[in-house]
């Protein structure tokens, strides 16, 4: 049995790490006016930018405020930007009123159950990725400092001047 | 016999390999190992590590989940944790159907609600079976399986529930009316302690929600109806919570009312399969829905760019109003310019008689009042910046007769490269500590941290830590997670691929 699982895991990482980008897993939910968010109909439009975030964390809620002014450059590129909320169902009510009251202009998605959390694999608060038309996630970025809204910015332009790849 | 399962499992792990086009893999892990000293001054270690590994192969997943926890004590004294978690997931609109261990909420979590926080270390989940289907707008959801709650308290894992429980549910939410939300769903709950095999305890509920324009109401009802466990006689409970709510650009309201009488399950247990919201944000709770009933408001806003606040009025307490939190926070931040921060937040919470001390061999409830002021200034040096924040706590704790007073204080100031590394140093003493409250408070009077948080690449990141916490929803080195009271010397590594 330990062999086994050995081995499984070997073939994981080692099918995992033949490709240096790691291939997006597909999701299917919904905004926090009930529409649904659907990666293949997203890349349709652009590539995706998303970020983890909750109420309590007080370091993606700056995050998000520091990327805020980039977003209309973005728009105006068609790259989604999207502002996934890691917040439990008690907490669901209160995140589109403050979502709104901080001006932001991102998709937010609401996931309670984690199930975003859990295919991204997101170890931290807060996280972002960026996912190339072609489904890959191209950028991965754990936690917040201030000034990462520039490296963040500067790989959406640079992807936009690939052509969304 | 052996040999036939291992060359079909070898055939069909090589097939899915070669034909890697459809394979998608990615993963975590998580790995981190303490030194600490526990109340006793006695140094102990802990070594934990989580390695998740997702593979999706056409419209079938496998989510892998390897955790162990090894603490330093011998295993009479506290058993370590180790296990393998998985869920084989085939997803194919319309149908979801999962095999392994999954995690639910019904509505808002009055009837079922087992889930995952891994920033707060909660994993309460079901090992079974879930299909969803999903035509016309609407989900349809069926389960059934063994419950698992997982929390981590004083520096130690444990599994706080019976797991020979068994819990079974149907829930469905329409959303065939636009701009409406319709729902209704059932539980039924088994668990050793009931009488005998019918003597289960069920839970009903349903809920409705509209919205219209910039408002949106929420309504949700549930009912219990069961066995008390042990001695018997019939457990009736039931509860509603409402919320509305009102957002515009700039500017968010919200206000919530609730009330629960008996309707937290198990009765009289330390752990819940279902947990009814309540208002407080400082997440915490009077009975959890035993013997609740609350309201709260919130309105944030910014008004102009350079400036955003928050305003918070929560109230919980039991029906004769004996035992209760009251909770109002104020929140500014300003922006004075494109370089600079400034966050200057207050919090005041009482806490009456919902928790317990020893005096002279009784156990007593106490009154805890709190005020806790907090500024925060951060500047952006443009290849660095520096954060520094004071905080302060002072606690008034009444108990019959006595009646005492202590003051908390934190200073901190991090240093940081963006993309790179964190240092946060910060130190936080404690005025006096009453000797009345010495078991509850601990007898530390200063705690002094260090923190290296370097970010190896974007996607693997080490953090050292060396000093002393108080506990709660900690945000330094660029992340904000829960943490418990720890002293001593903390090495964590996360890395994803």
């Amino acid at each position: 049995m330990k062999k086994t699982l050995a081995l499984v895991l070997f073939v994981f990482v080692f099918a995992g790490a033949a490709e240096d980008s790691i291939p997006a897993p597909d999701f299917n939910l919904k905004d926090i006016d009930g529409n649904p968010v659907i990666l293949d109909s997203l890349l349709a439009k652009g590539p995706v930018f998303m970020s983890f975030w909750a109420l309590w964390c007080k370091m993606c809620i700056k995050e998000l405020d520091a990327l805020k002014p980039a977003y209309d450059e973005f728009d105006s590129l068609n790259v989604n930007m999207l502002a996934i909320s890691q917040d439990k169902e008690r907490a669901v009510p209160q995140v589109k009123p403050f979502a709104k009251s901080h001006n932001w202009k991102y998709v937010v998605v609401l996931d309670p159950e984690n199930i975003m959390r859990e295919l991204f694999n997101v170890q931290a608060m807060p996280t972002s990725f960026i996912i190339s038309q072609d489904k890959k996630i191209v950028f991965t970025h754990q936690g917040y400092k201030v000034g990462d809204e520039e490296k963040i910015i500067a790989k959406m332009r640079e992807l936009f001047e690939k052509g969304g790849e | 016999m052996m040999v036939v399962k291992r060359i079909l499992f070898f055939s069909v792990l090589t097939s899915c390999v070669l034909s890697a086009i459809d394979l998608r893999i990615n993963g975590a892990n998580t790995g981190g190992f303490w030194v600490f000293t526990d109340t006793a001054l006695q140094y102990k270690e802990h070594f934990e590590d989580k390695l998740k590994l997702n593979g999706t192969y056409g419209d079938l997943s496998l989510r892998t989940v390897f955790f162990t926890w090894f603490p330093s004590l011998p295993a009479s004294l506290v058993e370590s944790l180790t296990y393998v978690d998985y869920t084989i997931a085939y997803r194919k609109t319309p149908v979801n159907i999962q095999y392994g261990r999954f995690y639910t909420t019904f509505g808002r979590g009055l009837c079922l609600n087992q889930y995952l926080d891994e920033d707060f270390r909660v994993d309460n989940s079901l090992s079974g079976i879930k299909t969803e289907i999903e035509i016309y707008k609407s989900k349809f959801t069926m389960l059934i399986g063994k419950p698992r709650n997982i929390f981590f308290e004083e520096n130690k894992y444990k599994i706080k529930n019976d797991l020979t429980d068994q819990i079974g549910g149907v829930n469905l939410d329409v959303g065939l009316i636009p701009k409406t939300a319709l729902g209704g769903r059932y539980v039924r709950i088994n668990t050793r302690n009931d009488l005998d095999p019918s003597a289960f305890t069920e839970l009903y509920g349903g809920n409705l929600g509209a919205s219209l324009g910039p408002f949106e109401a929420y309504g949700e009802y549930a009912m219990q109806k069961g066995c008390y466990p042990v001695y018997g006689g019939r457990l009736s409970g039931k509860g509603y919570l409402t919320t509305a709510s009102f957002s515009i650009p700039r500017l968010g309201i919200v206000g919530q009312y609730m009330d629960f009488d008996s309707l937290g399950f198990p009765y009289g247990a330390t752990y819940r399969y279902n947990e009814p919201p309540n208002p407080i944000k400082a997440g915490i709770g009077v009975t959890r829905g035993v013997d609740e009933k609350g309201y709260g408001g919130t309105i944030t806003f910014t008004p102009i760019d350079i400036l955003s606040g928050e305003a918070s009025h929560n109230r919980l307490f039991t029906h004769d109003k004996n035992a209760g939190v009251y909770e109002t926070v104020g929140k500014l931040i300003g922006h004075p310019n494109d370089r600079m921060e400034i966050l200057a937040q207050t919090e005041y919470i009482i806490r009456d008689k919902i928790e317990a001390i020893v005096l002279s061999g009784q156990t007593v409830s106490y009154k805890k009042q709190e005020v806790k002021p907090m500024l925060e200034l951060t500047y952006d040096l443009g290849s660095f910046y520096v954060e520094a924040s004071f905080e302060m706590g002072r606690y008034t704790v009444e108990a019959l007769a006595l009646k005492s007073t202590y003051m908390d204080q934190d200073v901190s100031i991090a240093v940081g490269k963006p993309e790179f590394m964190v240092l946060t140093l910060k130190y936080g003493w404690r005025d006096r500590t009453p000797y009345w409250l010495i078991d509850k408070i601990t007898r530390e009077k200063s705690w002094p941290l260090v923190e290296l948080s370097w970010d190896i690449s974007n996607r693997h990141n080490l953090r050292i830590l060396a000093g002393a916490m108080r506990g709660g929803v900690i945000c330094t080195g660029g992340v904000c997670r829960f943490e418990v009271p720890f002293k001593g010397i903390r090495l964590t590594m996360t890395s994803l691929f």
